[in-house]
């Protein structure tokens, strides 16, 4: 039996039986959003894979639940505490360089594939992140892909027209500078490693990974802040 | 511009030519959520392998470009469990109709994954 509290359709039915929207008060389930119709074919499919798999003692609603909410708090939050570390360390920056994967692990992180690629960008060269087969990305430092990495677009174009690309998303390279695309794999990920911009002299890691987004460490965008 | 290799699977897209790239993040709905904790879980845990669940989504030729990327996990998914008896089609079948009728949801025969199942 699922425990209600986590159980997005056993939240549904109680709201339903009791006639009212009151769900559990409880922060930890709060990944939830309204929805509109009935569930379509695969959402009962993938229900009901996840039940059967409950019931067969293969896996919990627990686990499920703790990796739902890893993925929104977490993950998301983690490339940025990186990269902004190898801003202010060198000797850091030498590492990640060198081995990303085992560098991760200095702060806990337990990369998700056998290796972590990260790039860095310098006045004379822009990387770029892909993955044109499909959606690999270094997921336990930046959560779940945005969908439009996931766009066919995205995947078909990236790798021939960057710079086309790239001005979608409002970043201008100039002719001389560039630019790299990387090819990511189900072994191998990669993390851009951004330049730091002027006017962050003396910023803690803290505050200079608030301009470390997600797009910035994909290499769509470059941060920059306002004068 | 050389011809393309005959095997060249329909996930295979690097290099051909598409339209502007959509610069939105639309995030997920809860069911993609939870569909991909329910495909993290086991992959942590080794049940299944990020390789073969690949390889069952690029093997749905045609429907892989018509259906969305967690319509796509979701039947890889199904395919990966079958396949490594964890489930069997009728233990599925039975649960979804369970489900479908937890939620009220009539069972349309016209559904292409029905058809896809009964294949």
């Amino acid at each position: 039996m699922t425990d209600t509290k986590f159980d997005y359709y056993a939240q549904k039915k109680h709201a339903h039986d009791h006639g009212d929207h009151d769900h559990a008060a409880d922060a930890h389930a709060a990944i939830e959003e309204p929805r509109e119709g009935p569930p379509s074919e695969f959402e009962i499919m993938s229900r009901a894979m996840q039940e059967l798999l409950e019931a067969k003692g293969v896996i919990t609603a627990e686990q499920v639940r703790a990796r739902m909410e890893q993925f929104e708090e977490d993950l998301p939050y983690r490339g940025s505490r990186v990269v902004a570390r190898a801003w202010v360390d060198p000797d850091f920056k030498q590492r990640l360089l060198a081995d990303g994967k085992a560098a991760c692990t200095e702060f806990g992180i337990d990369l998700e594939a056998d290796r972590l690629i990260a790039v860095e960008n310098t006045p004379e060269v822009h990387n770029v992140i892909v993955c044109t087969l499909c959606s690999c990305y270094p997921r336990s430092l930046l959560g779940m892909p945005p969908t439009w990495y996931k766009s066919r677009n995205y995947r078909s174009r990236v790798v021939f027209e960057p710079r086309a690309v790239l001005r979608e998303f409002g970043t201008v390279l100039p002719d001389n500078v560039t630019v790299r695309v990387h090819d990511s794999n189900a072994d191998m990920r990669y993390v851009v490693i951004p330049m730091r911009p002027a006017g962050t002299e003396g910023w803690d890691e803290e505050k200079l990974a608030e301009l470390l987004t997600r797009d910035t460490l994909v290499g769509v965008t470059t941060p920059g802040v306002a004068r | 511009m050389t011809a393309p290799p005959l095997n060249k699977g329909p996930h295979d897209v690097g290099g051909e030519a598409a339209d502007a790239v959509d610069t939105l993040d639309h995030g997920m709905a809860f069911w993609e959520k939870q569909a991909n904790g329910l495909r993290s879980v086991l992959s942590a845990r080794r049940i299944t392998r990020t390789d073969e669940l690949r390889r069952a989504a690029e093997d749905l030729g045609d429907r892989y470009s018509q259906l969305a990327y967690f319509e796509r996990t979701t039947m890889a998914l199904r395919t990966v469990l079958l396949e490594k008896g964890l489930i069997t089609e009728v233990e599925l079948k039975a649960k979804m109709d369970e489900i479908r009728a937890r939620f009220n949801v009539p069972d349309e025969m016209e559904s292409p994954l029905i058809q896809a199942a009964q294949k």
